[in-house]
């Protein structure tokens, strides 16, 4: 569609803090966006400690496998003893820490510990789930949280931030920060810090059960940690820049494929289908083989990881079984290893994920802050009074304007009087300062020299609000909102009464189409709803405008792409708006010059001419080349009217 | 953390699915090599899976079994058992173990036993190398299978959307297109290349295992197994109502999203009518619905693994206790005593269980949509695009450029005819300018002659040939067209003007650029020729856009030229130039002009006034006029403003309307 935005900057480029997404972030935003957590105290403690509950209950149960494993062995060994003649029970007992009594004890009633630790399973394993479940539930709930206090904030800041602050940033890119780097951030802030917690208490509590069950083995299988920590932080910082090129060549594949939807006659027309299919077969491509990049090593990495642990397993299987052997170690002991084994492990993968998406999250901590901490450079200033009701009166004494960080001025001393009920025309070409001026008038920008008066305020000193609401604006190109069409015209005053809208439609010459939707006013437009059309849109923000009564009003006279009876109806309710109140016009048409109390010409941010049509006609050089120009066609009319009233 | 991406996704059921898949394979047939090897890994990864806990039960039945019972000596080997102490623990171990019988069964010395262990320790790591590589190779294989399969599906289709005619894009909006096309295809490609492996691997594997497990006792088995059910329940039930749950998350964030999207690109509005309050309220409003949305599906998604991690331990906890108490009670099960090493295997298996299981439950669903999604795509390549070329169709020869409709009536629903009965003749070089209201079928008209649409009757002939009995390439290679919303591409300026022709050199092109009058402000941009556009032609002007758009149409030299005028209004010496670049083009083509703009209709040599379908006046502008009929009111509609306006000075134009004296005090 349309390109052009309605105040924007002329040919304003990208640039400014905006830039590039890349570029990590530092510890530094990170730590000051964990200061939100601090709002929900009391869920992150729960949260952490139902953590604490959930893995001391998860370490409890290999301990009673081994309880029951040991059990088993205990009895059936001592039955075996007792079993023994008795010459050679005596001389095995001899050699046993443990009195007869105690052997038949568990020869006899080996069962009671094995239910009484079955029990415990269930009890521990019961707690474990409830705990983890608290757990997982509570962090997911502080992240969502985080996320709608980030994204209020970021919104509310994104309101607020004056028309110079747009200008530097598109919205594509402050949309990525509200979403992406928001939902990046809560993930590790919410979660991700918890999961980094429970997998260093899980390793260290593991680890230490091992150490105290058998130091030797410990010892033995502890080397492959730090190989399973390092591919996986590799990995972590691999797959970033891997998935990073996916999703860049599927974009171009998306964007090939959406071209060749929406210029499909363009294509067709031209007869460029072979073209454009090798060009997407080409991309398709591109993405295929980056994808099947990725599967390599993926395909490498998780058998690699896996190969290792189960290493880890092999290597307790002998080394254990050799104790066994020599009686250092018990089979309960030994199996319960190998169950400890796998909690040592999964941490260790986890905590790897958590230090790729640590980085991350402090790049979108730090892109957040960003926003967050922006300058707003058109404020109420403290003390601010509101506007009261305004004549109308509109002077620019000496303004000079320039753009953030730019030493060339876009107005220079431009200084002019416009008494209230007015109709001055901006007369121009593109970049000589008539948006510039319209947008200087509603303190949109605020001047860099000279001062800008309403009645016989300047607009610095008054609250913003209370002198806005005096001001109404209507573009050529016409943003609408979701929501229904009432919702639209009542935009600038949401408690005007239903009869107010539908004067101010009528009046916009907007009414009858309204009307003529099955839901009337309360159709719904914008991105979900019906879809206005180019003319029907303007005649809905000339109701807004409308309705908001204004004093002053500035406005764009072009129309576009609409037919020939809609132009008229815009054109004349345009000028019904323009009664009684001081009017800003960037005049496309000659018959708004023409009539015009008063004429900017502007070239290069100067005024270069002033004056009614009258005068300019007969002063201005450059006043009287637009006016020809403009009136090739015109001039045609004004030859034929008469003869066709003749006719 | 992939189980959670996962159910977030929007799900479909499909709705034939044996035909679907049917389809679909036809696809894979190129790739039978690399699927059949994907079965073959699949099969000897999951036997290394199953084998790794019998074997370390082996390892306890046949070496520390005897050694764990036998030898009880705080210095070890204390006590030689004497060989009659015939006890019954040994012999189940004894009788379970098959892999080194003779070590069992003698009595085996300490250095026999580490011996055996150390080889079945290689031989078990032997099984997890073997494992390791199956794995990755399995999953590569089948990944690279997956992404080719798609690349033909995804290369067919849009070849597929080429083909489709004008009829199909007005019913189909380009954005629901493109969702529906990225979002099917998504789903698929992690289908095809990740999670049909991953379930189909994981019901082998479970299957096998419980066969196992059957084999070496089903009645333990059972009673271990028994928990399995239940698992696989609670995974079916809270993933489901978790992807219930992110239905409504979907929605919530697509309302969060609007209003950002919305609330940012409207800014200055917002500004402008003061609605800041108001809109952060808003947002704030639909961010909470969305936030609260959300934790209410997390809390099942966090409740699953909890649950299935409970249960595994339930699953341990009852292959330990039952077949503890079995063994000390030296009870047998289904015929046969357990043993040490059957415990131990067991308890592996059980272990084994978790991931495939839920592994299943949440991506069955996803499978489902992925089904849905090819069927919707085969849906969209069953489309029979409306223009088709004859069989046998010739070229069109080099076009003089007389072009006749005679009778043509066209429709694009059914019973709803958009032209009744349309006859002209144009001479070659003659400009022919349609004028009417929105809907009279001047489009319609205009998309007739280079057969992007078909006539329901009558016929279009251009030199006296019909448009439908010639080869589509050769017809629309000698028409241009300059549409009114000038489409660009994002590449270059130099690629933009090009695209019509796309051979021509730099110097054509520069000489189109010239002809368009647009030679000046390309050189104005930043890289020139060669500055790349932003998406849609972003950062050129509505006139610049159009001036393009001439040059592409200039650089292809057609015979017939079609032009729908851009009504807006652009600058006064870019109109100017649009107008000298048009006058410059359509010399001495047979040209066809939706017309907007007075000049173009006053040198028009002939103009059809065209409504509801008909051609209901034709003339010249001035017979035209002189008919007094509905093109002299439209005619006057569009000019009457201009001849009021000059007399009547500012502001003493009656109070037009009730609003603007509403209730404002005097000032």
């Amino acid at each position: 569609m349309n390109q052009r935005r309605p105040f924007g900057r002329p040919g304003g480029g990208p640039g400014g803090p905006g830039g590039p997404r890349e570029g990590g972030g530092s510890m530094k935003d990170l730590g000051r966006s964990m200061h939100y957590l601090g709002r929900y105290k009391i869920i992150t403690s729960l949260a952490y400690a139902a953590l604490f509950i959930s893995i001391g209950a998860q370490l409890i149960v290999p301990q009673l496998v081994q309880n029951v494993l040991d059990a088993v062995t205990d009895s059936v060994f001592a039955r075996q003893i007792l079993a023994l003649p008795d010459s050679e029970r005596a001389t095995a007992i001899e050699q046993l820490p443990l009195s007869v009594d105690q052997l038949t004890e568990r020869a006899v009633s080996p069962e009671g510990p094995i239910y009484w630790a079955m029990v415990f399973i269930v009890v521990f394993s019961l707690a474990r789930g409830l705990f983890a479940f608290a757990q997982a539930f509570l962090a997911q709930k502080v992240s969502q949280d985080l996320a709608f206090d980030f994204r209020n904030e970021l919104f509310e800041k994104i309101q607020r931030l004056s028309f110079s602050y747009h200008d530097r940033n598109r919205t594509g890119q402050l949309m990525i920060r509200a979403t992406d780097d928001v939902e990046k951030l809560r993930m590790f802030i919410g979660q991700g810090m918890l999961l980094a917690v429970q997998s260093i208490v899980l390793l260290i509590g593991s680890l230490a059960v091992l150490a105290f069950t058998n130091l030797t083995l410990t010892l033995i299988i502890l080397p492959v940690l730090p190989v399973a920590l390092i591919l996986f932080m590799v990995f972590g910082s691999v797959a970033q820049s891997l998935f990073g090129e996916i999703q860049r060549r599927l974009s171009t594949l998306n964007e090939i494929l959406q071209e060749n939807l929406a210029g499909i006659r363009v294509v067709k027309a031209f007869v460029r289908e072979r073209e454009e299919q090798d060009r997407f077969d080409n991309a398709a491509e591109r993405l295929m083989d980056q994808h099947i990049r990725v599967s390599k090593i993926f395909s490498f990495l998780f058998p690699f990881i896996f190969l290792i642990s189960n290493l880890g397993q092999a290597a307790v299987v002998y080394w254990g079984g050799r104790q066994i052997l020599f009686d250092t170690l018990t089979l309960g002991e030994w199996q319960k290893f190998s169950l400890y084994l796998i909690y040592v492990f999964f941490p260790v993968g986890q905590l790897g994920f958590i230090v790729a998406q640590m980085s991350q999250a402090s790049a979108s901590a730090k892109r957040i802050f960003e926003i967050l901490d922006a300058e707003n450079e058109v404020t109420d200033k403290p003390g601010a009074q509101p506007m009261s009701q305004v004549h109308g009166r509109v002077s620019f004494t000496d303004v000079t304007f320039r753009y953030f960080n730019s030493s060339e001025p876009v107005l220079q001393n431009v200084s002019f009087e416009a008494q209230p009920g007015e109709t001055v025309a901006l007369l121009g070409g593109t970049g000589s300062g008539k948006s510039t001026i319209i947008n200087l008038i509603p303190r949109f920008y605020d001047v860099s020299e000279g001062r800008v008066l309403i009645d016989d305020w300047d607009v610095r000193d008054v609250t913003l609000d209370s002198m806005r609401r005096q001001i109404g604006i209507v573009l050529q190109e016409t943003n609408l909102f979701t929501g229904t069409i009432r919702d639209n015209i009542a935009f600038g005053r949401p408690d005007a009464t239903d009869a107010e809208v539908h004067a101010a439609a009528t009046a916009a010459a907007a009414h009858d189409f309204i009307v003529s939707f099955p839901d009337g006013y309360q159709t719904a437009v914008g991105e979900r709803g019906t879809t206005l059309s180019g003319g029907q849109k303007q005649r809905v923000a000339i109701a807004r405008a409308l309705l908001t009564d204004p004093r002053i009003l500035i406005l764009d006279d072009s129309t576009s792409s609409v037919d020939v009876a809609t132009e008229v109806l815009i054109q004349n309710a345009l000028d019904r708006l323009m009664v009684g109140r001081t009017s800003f016009v960037i005049a496309q048409r000659i018959s708004t010059v023409v009539n015009a109390d008063q004429i900017l010409v502007l070239d290069r941010g100067r005024i270069v001419d002033r004056g009614n049509h009258e005068e300019l006609m007969r002063t201005s050089a450059i006043y009287t080349d637009i006016y020809h120009s403009q009136l090739v066609e015109d001039a045609a009319v004004e030859v034929e009217a008469p003869l066709v009233a003749e006719v | 953390m992939f189980g959670d991406r996962m159910l977030r996704q929007e799900t479909l059921k499909p709705k034939s699915v044996g035909a679907t898949l049917a389809r679909f394979s036809q696809y894979f047939r190129p790739y039978w090599f690399g699927l059949t090897v994907v079965a073959v890994l699949m099969a000897v990864n999951a036997y290394t899976q199953v084998i790794g806990p019998v074997l370390i039960g082996q390892a306890v039945d046949c070496y520390l079994a005897p050694a764990a019972f036998g030898e009880g000596g705080e210095e070890g080997a204390g006590i030689q058992l004497p060989a009659e102490t015939d006890l019954q623990t040994e012999t189940d171990s004894q009788a379970n173990c098959w892999y080194a019988p003779e070590v069992a069964t003698g009595s085996p010395v300490r250095n026999d036993l580490l011996r055996g262990l150390l080889n079945i320790t290689l031989v078990i790591t032997g099984y997890y190398l073997v494992g390791s590589v199956t794995g990755g190779l399995m999953f590569f294989s089948m990944s690279w299978t997956g992404h080719h399969v798609l690349r033909r599906l995804r290369v067919r289709l849009f070849n597929h959307l080429h083909r489709l005619s004008l009829g199909f894009y007005t019913r189909n909006e380009t954005g629901d297109l493109m969702s529906r096309i990225t979002n099917d295809s998504d789903t698929i490609q992690q289908v095809v290349s990740f999670a049909l492996v991953q379930v189909l691997s994981s019901v082998l594997l479970i299957l096998w295992i419980v066969w196992q497990m059957v084999v070496m006792n089903w009645a333990y088995a059972l009673i271990s197994l028994s928990i399995v059910p239940v698992m696989g329940l609670a995974t079916l039930w809270f993933s489901n109502q978790a992807r219930k749950a992110f239905r409504v998350t979907r929605q919530s964030i697509g309302d969060v999203n609007a209003e950002l999207e919305e609330g940012i690109s409207g800014v200055r509005e917002v500004q402008a009518f003061s609605r800041e309050e108001t809109n952060i309220e808003q947002f704030r409003q639909s961010n909470a619905v969305n936030r609260d949305a959300n934790v209410k599906a997390v809390a099942y998604t966090s409740a699953l693994a909890p649950t299935l991690e409970a249960l595994g331990f339930l699953g341990i906890a009852i292959v330990v206790g039952v077949g503890g108490v079995l063994l000390l009670r030296g009870q047998t099960l289904a015929g046969s005593a357990i043993s040490l090493g059957l415990i131990v295997t067991f308890l592996g298996f059980a272990q084994r269980f978790n991931m495939p299981i839920s592994q299943i439950s949440v991506m069955w669903t996803n499978i489902q949509s992925a089904i849905a999604g090819v069927e919707r795509i085969f849906e969209l390549m069953d489309e029979v695009p409306e223009v088709q070329e004859k069989f046998g169709a010739r070229p069109m020869p080099a076009i003089r450029g007389a072009i006749s409709l005679h009778n043509v009536e066209a429709e694009y629903v059914p019973g709803e005819p958009v032209l009744k009965g349309i006859n002209l003749n144009a001479s070659p070089g003659e400009t022919v300018a349609i004028v009417g209201p929105t809907g009279a079928g001047k489009t319609t008209i205009i998309n007739l002659i280079p057969r992007f649409w078909d006539v329901t009757g009558g016929s279009v002939r251009i030199d006296g040939i019909d448009v439908r009995d010639v080869q589509l390439y050769s017809l629309r290679e000698q028409i241009g067209i300059v549409l009114q919303d000038t489409y660009l591409f994002s590449s270059s300026v130099m690629d933009n003007i090009r695209f019509s022709r796309a051979n021509a050199s730099d110097e054509e092109v520069i000489a189109a650029a010239k002809l368009a009058q647009a030679h000046d402000f390309i050189q104005r941009l930043p890289d020139g020729y060669e500055t790349v556009l932003g998406e849609r032609g972003a950062g050129l002007s509505q006139g610049q856009r159009q001036l393009l758009a001439i040059a592409r149409a200039a650089l292809a030299d057609p015979r017939i030229l079609i032009l729908d005028e851009a009504t807006s209004s652009v600058d006064t010496r870019t109109e100017q130039r649009i107008q000298a670049a048009l006058n410059d083009l359509l010399k001495g083509r047979t040209s066809f002009v939706i017309a907007h703009r007075l000049s173009t209709i006053r040198s028009a040599d002939q103009v059809l006034v065209l409504q509801d379908g008909e051609i209901i006046e034709r003339g010249t502008h001035d017979g035209l006029l002189a008919q007094r009929g509905f093109y002299y009111e439209l005619y006057m509609n569009q000019f009457r403003r201009q001849e009021d306006l000059p007399v009547q000075p500012n502001g003493s134009r009656p109070p037009a309307s009730p609003v603007s004296v509403r209730a404002r005090p005097a000032t």
